[in-house]
């Protein structure tokens, strides 16, 4: 069991990384989707996910909620690993 | 002839009727072509010239429609350049398609805006100066010049909207050839190709596409893909038959759901993941007004079709569409038992299974109307590539006896991650630069919702390999897609026994 705070820290790494350009200044307030969030960026958070914690989200617990931005997306991610 | 045409005419005959709607924008048939006719202008008076080669790297929006026509209208040829290309592949892009100029939203050496309603941050070259128009050297020189090094200038042609000017060694010879359009597909230097389509080319693909989807000007399609990607046998085609564009601001399935209510659109076309976010979705929010939804780019997984069904009853349907031929077949009467088809060609097509196994499975070859015209580098013209007429398309399929054609597998290694293309050799190229990596090889792990994802096996050099560095100097070379999800280190690779070359593993089916 991940806790959600380490899961926050490690989602908001690998978008800083990976996803967003070194110039946005990532933090986990800010709007995904604002922020330019699209479905190949999508992918690679599933598939991040599924790598780092075991478990492919569902895509029913994809939605505008869970995108908003990166603390919402490890809650989910928290809740959803004690689920599976 | 010129694809402009085709759009004047549905102007001329549907000039008030929209052809994009967003959020809160509507642009009509007169409007956009008025938006072209001015976005022309002034690509012809910063130096744009018939037969010149033009990069459009540019996200999906109304301008990028604007941009592409403009080009058409000065006779210039489009190369799109995907926005998620890192910096070495747009100057593989650059080079390899002698391009002259490139079109994108920002001015060479300009920064990235800070996040904001605009959509901009997400890695994007020709407008990462820090990583892409810096003119220090070091890594990132795989052949010839890096793009940075091209660099003349940038002009605007409108305020989102600049027009970069880049020196070739070499002009482009476009062999006599009316030429529309070019599309690089990456891989290694030997697979690596650009298809070549000239105008008469595109119009005939896009009259033979449409006896399948049958658009007329009481249709709008829902709009969810990357134009960079698609564009000829949709954008085009929906444009040409007076049709309505509802574009979405993400794709998220009560994004998905609110634009083909408001815009009340009657065709969705859309991948096989798209599909699958609005399966799951559960709002409870139904589509009464679609009368088509299309599904294309990969394999169909059934439990996606099933479950789409369940929520909506509305079936899927699975379609065949290849860069070298357009859009070859549909499965208009999708049924539970036939939703794995891509359905019956069309009816200008000519398919043939070639050397059939004893379970009727063999190459997919494919004659007809609209079939591409060369490809580019280096320059091979259709005739040559053509066996007998027909275009060998690398897929294994069979055909049942009602004619619907089903695709099993790939004769090639290309791995297929929810509808992009990955080339092993070309991750596998980047992989064996790196310092500490003796041979690599990229496969395609088969995967329940994206149908591949990509991995990789490495052989180090030396025992203490840091992995971290290889994943980084990956993410440096490769658009962020083609990263392998999982590095492994090995201590040698499986060879074939007679060649001793690296054994690649069977594909898995999909299509588009």
């Amino acid at each position: 069991m991940v806790e959600p705070q380490k899961i926050e820290t490690e989602l908001l790494a690998f978008l800083q990384r990976e996803i967003f350009a070194p110039e946005t200044a990532l933090t986990p307030e800010t709007d995904l989707i604002a922020a330019g969030f699209d479905s190949m960026s999508l992918v690679r958070v599933l598939l991040f996910v599924e790598t780092q914690y075991g478990f492919w989200m569902p895509e029913g617990e994809i939605n505008g909620a869970t995108l908003k931005n990166v603390r919402g997306l490890a809650a989910t991610v928290a809740r959803l690993q004690h689920a599976t | 002839m010129n694809l402009i045409e085709l759009l004047d005419q549905a102007a001329a005959s549907w000039p008030h009727k929209p052809a994009f709607v967003e959020t809160d924008t509507t642009v009509s048939y007169a409007q956009l072509v008025e938006r072209i006719a001015v976005a022309g202008s002034k690509l012809k008076a910063l130096g744009v010239t018939p037969g010149m080669r033009v990069g459009l790297c540019y996200p999906n929006s109304i301008s990028y429609v604007v941009l592409t026509f403009a080009l058409w209208r000065l006779q210039a040829v489009v190369v799109p350049i995907p926005t998620e290309c890192s910096e070495e592949e747009v100057a593989t892009i650059i080079e390899a398609m002698h391009l002259e100029a490139v079109l994108n939203r920002l001015p060479a050496g300009a920064r990235c805006p800070q996040p904001s309603s605009r959509v901009e941050p997400m890695k994007h070259p020709l407008t990462r100066p820090s990583a892409t128009l810096s003119p220090t050297g070091g890594e990132g020189r795989v052949r010839g010049q890096r793009a940075t090094e091209r660099i003349i200038g940038s002009e605007p042609v409108s305020p989102e909207v600049f027009l970069t000017w880049l020196a070739q060694n070499t002009k482009p010879d476009n062999h006599g050839l009316n030429i529309a359009f070019i599309r690089f597909t990456s891989g290694t230097t030997s697979s690596q190709k650009g298809v070549v389509l000239c105008h008469e080319t595109v119009r005939d693909r896009v009259l033979a596409a449409n006896k399948l989807l049958q658009i007329g000007p009481d249709d709008t399609v829902a709009w969810c893909l990357p134009m960079a990607h698609h564009f000829l046998v949709t954008i085009v085609l929906y444009l040409s038959r007076g049709a309505t564009v509802a574009l979405m601001r993400n794709t998220l399935a009560q994004t998905f759901l609110e634009t083909v209510n408001r815009s009340k659109a009657t065709v969705l076309y859309a991948s096989p993941f798209h599909y699958a976010l609005l399966a799951r979705d559960r709002t409870g929010v139904q589509m009464p007004s679609v009368r088509l939804a299309v599904s294309t780019t990969c394999a169909l997984p059934a439990d996606v079709a099933e479950d789409f069904f369940a929520r909506f009853r509305i079936p899927l349907a699975q379609a065949l569409g290849v860069i070298e031929l357009g859009l070859v077949s549909l499965n208009r009467k999708p049924t539970p038992e036939n939703w794995g088809s891509v359905g019956q060609p069309g009816e200008d097509f000519r398919v043939k299974i070639v050397a059939p196994d004893d379970q009727g499975c063999g190459e997919v070859a494919v004659a007809g109307p609209g079939l591409f015209d060369a490809y580019a580098a280096p320059w091979r013209s259709r005739d040559e590539v053509l066996r007998d007429g027909w275009f060998f398309t690398g897929d294994i399929g069979r055909m049942d006896a009602d004619g619907f054609l089903y695709l099993v597998s790939r004769k090639t290694a290309v791995i297929n991650l929810a509808g992009r293309k990955v080339f092993p050799e070309e991750i596998e190229a980047v992989l064996n630069r790196h310092p500490a990596v003796r041979e690599s090889r990229v496969y395609g792990r088969p995967h329940a919702h994206l149908g591949e994802v990509v991995e990789a096996e490495v052989v180090m050099k030396t025992p203490e390999a840091d992995l971290e560095s290889v994943r980084a100097f990956c993410r440096d070379h490769l658009a962020a897609f083609k990263v392998p999800t999982q590095l492994r280190v090995v201590n040698a690779l499986p060879r074939t026994a007679v060649t001793g070359k690296i054994r690649r593993a069977a594909a898995v089916a999909h299509n588009g």
